[in-house]
């Protein structure tokens, strides 16, 4: 009789010999499995992304808060008819709200699907609501009601979140994608004209459409080869631009616009090998588009940059926009529900667009689309670009009831670097680095103010230092222009105006050359 | 199965049972029953203390609230009865511009804003913790928090001449802005030139 004890098996080792091992098999995985349903119930619910909604309108473009409740889209009702027409008289009772708006009148009940214009009653698919003390219309009102209000021409494709009201027609495209012996060519052909300024920005090829409004056929493209991987269409910001997304980095962008600009081709290649490599274009010479070839791997992840059609010669100097706030942070908002971070994105693209224009500068934008960015990428954004001026722009209550603008420069809560006679320091800290430049900012500040003060019906408060965070790393020029007023308590019509956006923009562009020939 | 195998599964059952209804109870404390807790009462007493000290002295304290349509802050008398310790007279400070402008002025902090703890240290940096209360009702903005921070570190240091820079502290926590704009990196001091001088 052999007593001696058996080998293990490997099985065994793994799963100590007890006798609820079988049962542990066989009833711990349901327990395991309610402890999931549980931790799946007390998990925090995700964060909402906030959404706009473009309206389209022959004015230009304007943007709407868009809320999803339950499954669908929810747009203010007040808000849409303030942006196409004259509302007359707004009349709450408990469950109905009466609006003049035209000549007519619109009757909303609470929670009823029905709308009454006039002596007519449209129902839509879901019903009217209350959020926040604002009265909330589905999406489907405006393809339903709107057209009987304003008698204009409606165009909403089911689904997106923009619309386009009376003349204006949308501009489209198709897509194709070609192979190359080391890459791919991508071809964009527009149905009308189209000026297309490209940037890179966190390792995507951004392509600006212009002004021209668009309607994609498809929201956004995806490719299977090594090179590309998506492109996405995106006007969140009131930009209409295409986002293209590489497979790695490392990868070379050519973009060329022919037919006088209905058609983009694109070659996305992997560069020659260094032994190959003899030349290095630079961007100012490459007769691509205006602003030449960027690349993924620019210096700074976060950086777009772009330059104007110019001659090859000596590099443009950079400007540094900066669109405060932006992602999780609204910044301020208005009583009609305008965010702070998407009226300063409205400046900077107009500013951006008129900057371009001098041939003059090069830009660089710190923030492109509805993203979380933070004060030191915003500041690194400027610094190794090496940008000559920095404009940060925000929105908020001024305190005064009228349209307002205050130019600041940066602060120091305390404990400044010493100035004076005494000489610079060799090293600076980073988050000091702004007191160096305080001088040149402050006559910018100036120049600025005085610009600001020829703008009819506003008030240009003078410079004013304040201890304002983004500008304390900033290695040039820097400035904070907030604008105003944007408070709860007030409808922020006059800032979401183009013609006063763009006058602004024309401002801020003729107060730089008066600084540049002020001697700096 | 074995009789060992189901005790053990009816211990698990009950141990999980008991756990999810104690979580429960957690989450609804958590969410939905208003925060009663005692460290919160302890520091409304605190600012109890503080702003009705029993034997101190009564004197007329100088308080800055913001003029926004100036760019500037203005002073308002107030008379404050003293406590004995400067922290506590920092304290009375805050709760007193949390009180409101008597003569209109601005608003510097909302009348719900609490004065977590203040600590000074030796080499006379006051450490102002306040609650996240200061941000309700309150509108962010460049020139909005620039006056609210010049209101409170001018405030406390005419008034206590120990504090030679104030440092601001959001919920036990040191945070980058006031909201959004205002550096609260860096300790404060006053800027006189904000200081309009009364009509």
């Amino acid at each position: 009789m052999d007593n001696a004890p058996k080998p293990r098996r490997e099985s065994e080792w793994r799963l100590p010999h007890f006798p609820l091992r079988r049962f542990a098999r066989r009833w711990l995985f349901y327990p395991a499995i309610v402890a999931l349903g549980v931790a799946a119930f007390f998990w925090p619910a995700r964060e909402l992304r906030s959404d706009n909604f473009i309206f389209y309108l022959p004015s230009g473009p304007h943007m709407l808060p868009v809320q999803n409740i339950g499954n669908a889209k929810y747009l203010p009702a007040l808000q849409i008819l303030n942006l196409l027409g004259k509302v007359g008289q707004v009349q709450e009772k408990k469950r109905v709200l009466k609006i003049g708006f035209g000549g007519a009148q619109i009757e909303l009940l609470l929670n009823d699907p029905r709308v009454r214009v006039g002596g007519a009653t449209y129902e839509l698919p879901q019903t009217v609501l209350l959020s926040d003390g604002q009265w909330m219309v589905p999406v489907d009102f405006l393809t339903i009601v709107l057209p009987h209000l304003t008698h204009q021409a409606v165009e909403y494709q089911e689904g997106t979140n923009r619309i386009f009201v009376g003349d204006v027609k949308p501009a489209s495209f198709t897509v194709r994608v070609d192979s190359l012996p080391n890459g791919v060519r991508l071809t964009v052909q527009f149905t009308d004209k189209v000026t297309v300024r490209t940037a890179s920005s966190n390792g995507k090829w951004v392509l600006y459409l212009g002004e021209r409004p668009m309607e994609p056929l498809e929201p956004s493209y995806h490719f299977r080869n090594p090179y590309l991987s998506e492109m996405q269409y995106d006007d969140q910001d009131g930009v209409p631009k295409l986002v293209i997304s590489p497979t790695s980095g490392g990868l070379n962008f050519y973009p060329v616009q022919a037919e006088g600009g209905k058609i983009l081709l694109a070659d996305v290649v992997k560069p020659p090998s260094p032994a190959a490599q003899t030349v290095n274009p630079s961007p100012a010479t490459t007769p691509s588009l205006p602003n030449g070839p960027p690349s993924p791997e620019s210096p700074a992840p976060q950086v777009t940059e772009e330059v104007p059609a110019t001659p090859p010669g000596p590099p443009l100097p950079i400007v540094a926009l900066d669109a405060g706030h932006g992602g999780t942070d609204t910044g301020g908002h208005s009583r009609d529900g305008v965010w702070e971070k998407d009226l300063v994105a409205q400046y900077v693209a107009r500013l951006r667009s008129e900057l371009l224009t001098t041939n003059k500068y090069r830009v660089v934008l710190s923030r492109t689309g509805d993203v979380n960015m933070s004060f030191e990428q915003r500041a690194l954004a400027a610094n190794l670009s090496g940008a000559v001026y920095f404009l940060s722009l925000h929105a908020g209550d001024l305190g005064t009831p009228s349209s307002c603008i205050a130019v600041f420069t940066y602060q120091p809560g305390s404990d400044a670097l010493p100035t004076g006679d005494a000489s610079p320091p060799l090293f600076v800290p980073w988050g000091q680095v702004q007191e160096t430049r305080l001088a040149q900012s402050q006559q910018l500040a100036l120049a600025l103010q005085q610009q600001f003060s020829s703008l009819t019906g506003v008030v240009a408060d003078p410079p004013a230092g304040a201890p304002f965070r983004t500008l304390r790393s900033v290695n040039a020029p820097a400035v904070a222009i907030e604008l105003g007023r944007l408070a709860p308590d007030q409808d922020a019509t006059s800032l979401t105006n183009p013609a006063f956006q763009q006058q602004v923009a024309v401002e801020i562009v003729q107060a730089l050359a008066a600084y540049e020939k002020g001697g700096q | 199965m074995s009789v060992r195998a189901k005790i053990f599964l009816l211990l698990l059952l009950v141990g999980l049972g008991a756990g999810v209804f104690y979580l429960r109870i957690l989450s609804q404390r958590v969410f939905l029953e208003p925060s009663q807790r005692g460290e919160e009462t302890a520091r409304a007493k605190l600012s109890q203390i503080a702003l009705q000290p029993n034997n101190g002295t009564t004197q007329l304290a100088t308080l800055y609230f913001p003029l926004a349509d100036e760019n500037k802050i203005v002073a308002e008398s107030r008379s404050i009865t003293w406590a004995q310790a400067d922290a506590d007279r920092v304290r009375q400070i805050v709760l007193a511009l949390a009180e409101g402008s008597h003569q209109g002025y601005g608003r510097v902090l909302p009348t719900t804003a609490t004065v977590h703890a203040v600590f000074l240290a030796a080499d006379g940096t006051a450490y102002l913790d306040l609650s996240n209360d200061v941000l309700s009702d309150f509108e962010p903005g460049i020139k909005s928090e620039t006056l609210t921070i010049y209101s409170i570190v001018s405030s406390i240091m005419i008034n206590i001449p120990s504090v030679k820079r104030v440092q601001f502290l959001i919920q036990g926590q040191e945070v980058e802005t006031l909201d959004g704009h205002a550096d609260l990196t860096t300790a404060f001091t006053p800027d006189l030139t904000r200081v309009k001088s009364n009509p």
